[in-house]
């Protein structure tokens, strides 16, 4: 059994790791001087205000935790389905799902008000908000992720290392399938945001994150083959090619079964956040990136055979997917916020003031500040230097050809 | 609804409302609420917007301006509708909240923890009425003093209102608390010019609430979602019957 880091000798270029982690280390501290600024100034600083109250700190919280399902996929699905030729990726997909996991819980902190008190989470949780499920999910997909990764990574006979691998492929499927559901419900349970309030949030939740979880495995995959000499196989390439375009597919049709429920049923408050996102409304710009640029675009990069064998397109496809899953997170944040049920004039208070300026927002408004980009930024990078020093850390170990 | 407690609820007359913002503005001295910040809006709507069961089928707003009615001249209605915190016996924002820092007292005030609140801002998702207020950043007050009741107000120890308030954690109408508890009414209730507000306890079945509930029909806004207001409505067009 071949689980472990093959390089093939002939090709590729040297390894630039110092530059890239020294830029990645760059970011991180922009990231981090913002939130010190942010935190000198409280959530003023952001463009968050009481109409939409939630903005790119949560969109980001969600993409992150949808990243993470990528390990799950290439280590349960190779265990759990027999799907082998995932099999080489199964390491470097519970690196990232580790490390997504990870960022995603650290997401949170900056869009907290109090953030030093987040103690509260452990002393006084309150068991019927979704919220503290979430809490007890993160954690417990971060270690199992971590112990995953320990097992693979660990020097061991390797039949007594399959057995392992196989158990825990079968306790992490349903768990990763429960965080991105609890996920879900921090929205999809709310009754006064009808655009959020679906059934259908916890399956969309679940497919978005093997689409993304698989995109950033694949971008992470090739990017070592390109630049550390990674084999990978034309099989794995094929499996993961045809993972993505199936996920594509439950996506959008999950999607679509949404839009048409809610069109054909007509009532208002219902359709006020998809009348924005539909062609001709004003944020329909998400509904191009998510139907046509993260969906129609990669889907046929991905199943016709000519453009999938090529892997600079397999690169493109799986950028385009992960902004596509990301317009979703936007979408669905926003869109949920911006027309309040009660949407009457003169509107909900912000919460702030300004000469001049009315206090009330009758439709919200949302445009994130240099203070939001710059954490987010921030936090991508970190995901990067992490998943970066982390594959450097795999690689160094022995190979694993036995068995 | 527990016995022996007292149960606190509210009743507005819409055919009374004129729309005048005193409720609100008092709200805002009372609370010392910082500029920018409603605990209190009164809204413009059709008259039809609480009246019977679908109360939560909100027609379209008639425009993005208070003030304006429905309906094309001379054939034209308007309705004010005052939103504050519904008080819900099952409310959302306690639901989600994941440190309990919204709670429900037992006589059925919905409050805020400013000590507990962590500012994740759960609750203002939560709200189907859009009452929360988030402290953003450093309250900003013009005069620059405080101004109402002044002093912290705590129940079983915990800090339901402050003058002062702490940057990052989310508030809203209280029931005037530190009123309630000592027997005076709502601020709201008090400064109301035409007597559209009546405040008083549901379980006292002789109360002015308690019949305008029981008998005359009050409704309580988007009922249809379950929350169960302790803020109900005498809609337009159904004028009470007796008062006094």
């Amino acid at each position: 059994m071949d689980i472990g880091i093959e390089r093939t000798p002939e090709h590729g270029r040297p390894v630039p790791f110092r530059a890239a982690g020294g830029g990645l280390a760059l970011l991180v501290l922009l990231g981090v001087s913002a939130w010190i600024y942010q935190l000198t100034q409280g959530l003023i600083a952001t463009g968050m205000r009481d109409v939409v109250s939630w903005g790119l700190y949560i969109f980001t919280f969600a993409f992150f935790v949808g990243l993470s399902a990528g390990g799950l996929i290439m280590a349960s699905g190779a265990e759990v389905f027999g799907v082998k030729a995932l099999r080489p990726l199964a390491r470097i997909g519970v690196l990232t799902a580790a490390v997504s996991v990870a960022i995603a819980a650290m997401t949170i902190i900056p869009d907290l008000g109090r953030p030093e008190r987040i103690y509260n989470l452990l002393l006084h949780p309150r068991w019927s908000s979704p919220l503290i499920w979430d809490v007890i999910i993160i954690i417990c997909y971060f270690v199992f992720a971590v112990v995953d990764l320990w097992v693979l990574a660990g020097r061991r006979p390797s039949s007594q290392k399959a057995k392992i691998l196989r158990v825990l492929a079968y306790v992490g499927l349903p768990m990763a399938v429960l965080l991105h559901s609890i996920t879900a419900w921090i929205f999809g349970l709310q009754i006064s945001r009808p655009w959020w309030n679906t059934a259908l949030m916890a399956p969309l939740f679940v497919t978005s994150a093997i689409l993304s979880g698989t995109a950033l495995v694949a971008l992470v995959a090739l990017g070592a083959h390109r630049f550390d000499r990674l084999h990978v196989p034309e099989e794995t390439w094929r499996a993961v090619c045809g993972l993505m375009a199936a996920a594509i597919a439950v996506d959008l049709f999950l999607v679509g079964s949404d839009y048409i429920t809610l069109l054909w049923g007509n009532v208002p408050r219902e359709r006020a956040a998809l009348d924005l996102i539909l062609p001709g409304g004003s944020w329909q710009w998400l509904f191009w990136l998510e139907w046509v640029v993260g969906g129609l675009v990669p889907f046929v990069l991905l199943v016709v055979p000519r453009f999938r064998s090529r892997l600079s397109l397999v690169a493109v496809a799986s950028v385009l997917v992960l902004v596509g899953v990301y317009a979703f997170r936007i979408e669905l944040v926003v869109g949920g916020m911006i027309k309040p049920l009660l949407h009457l004039p003169p509107g909900i208070a912000i919460g702030t003031y300004k000469i001049t300026q009315t206090s009330f927002q009758f439709t919200g408004m949302y445009h994130p500040t240099w203070v939001e980009y710059s954490i987010v930024a921030g936090l991508m990078a970190l995901l990067a230097l992490l998943v970066t020093l982390g594959y450097r850390w795999l690689r160094g170990l022995p190979a694993e050809a036995s068995g | 609804m527990a016995t022996n407690e007292k149960q606190y609820a509210m009743v507005i007359d819409q055919n009374l409302c004129i729309g005048c913002w005193t409720c609100a503005v008092g709200c805002k001295e009372i609370n010392n609420e910082p500029l920018g910040f409603w605990w209190n809006r009164i809204l413009t709507a059709a008259p039809a917007d609480t009246t019977g069961e679908s109360s939560s089928a909100v027609a379209d707003p008639a425009s993005d301006n208070i003030d304006v009615p429905h309906g094309t001249f001379p054939d034209v209605e308007m309705a004010y509708l005052p939103v504050a915190c519904q008080h819900c016996e099952d409310a959302p924002c306690v639901k989600v909240c994941p440190v309990g820092a919204t709670f429900r007292r037992d006589d059925g005030t919905v409050l805020v923890d400013y000590e507990r609140c962590i500012g994740c801002r759960y609750c203002i998702a939560a709200c189907p009425y859009g009452i929360r207020v988030f402290n953003w950043g450093d309250a900003q007050l013009e005069p620059d003093f405080t101004v109402g009741y002044g002093r912290e107000y705590r129940t079983d120890g915990r800090l339901v209102f402050t003058p002062d308030r702490p940057r990052g954690v989310v508030e809203k109408c209280t029931f005037c608390v530190e009123r309630i508890d000592v027997g005076e009414e709502p601020f709201c209730v008090t400064v109301c010019p035409v007597g559209a507000r009546i405040f008083g306890d549901l379980n006292d079945p002789n109360s002015e609430v308690s019949e305008l509930v029981e008998e005359q029909g009050a409704t309580q806004m988007l009922s249809d979602l379950g929350t169960r207001p302790r803020v109900f409505y005498i809609p337009v067009n159904e004028p009470r019957k007796t008062r006094e």
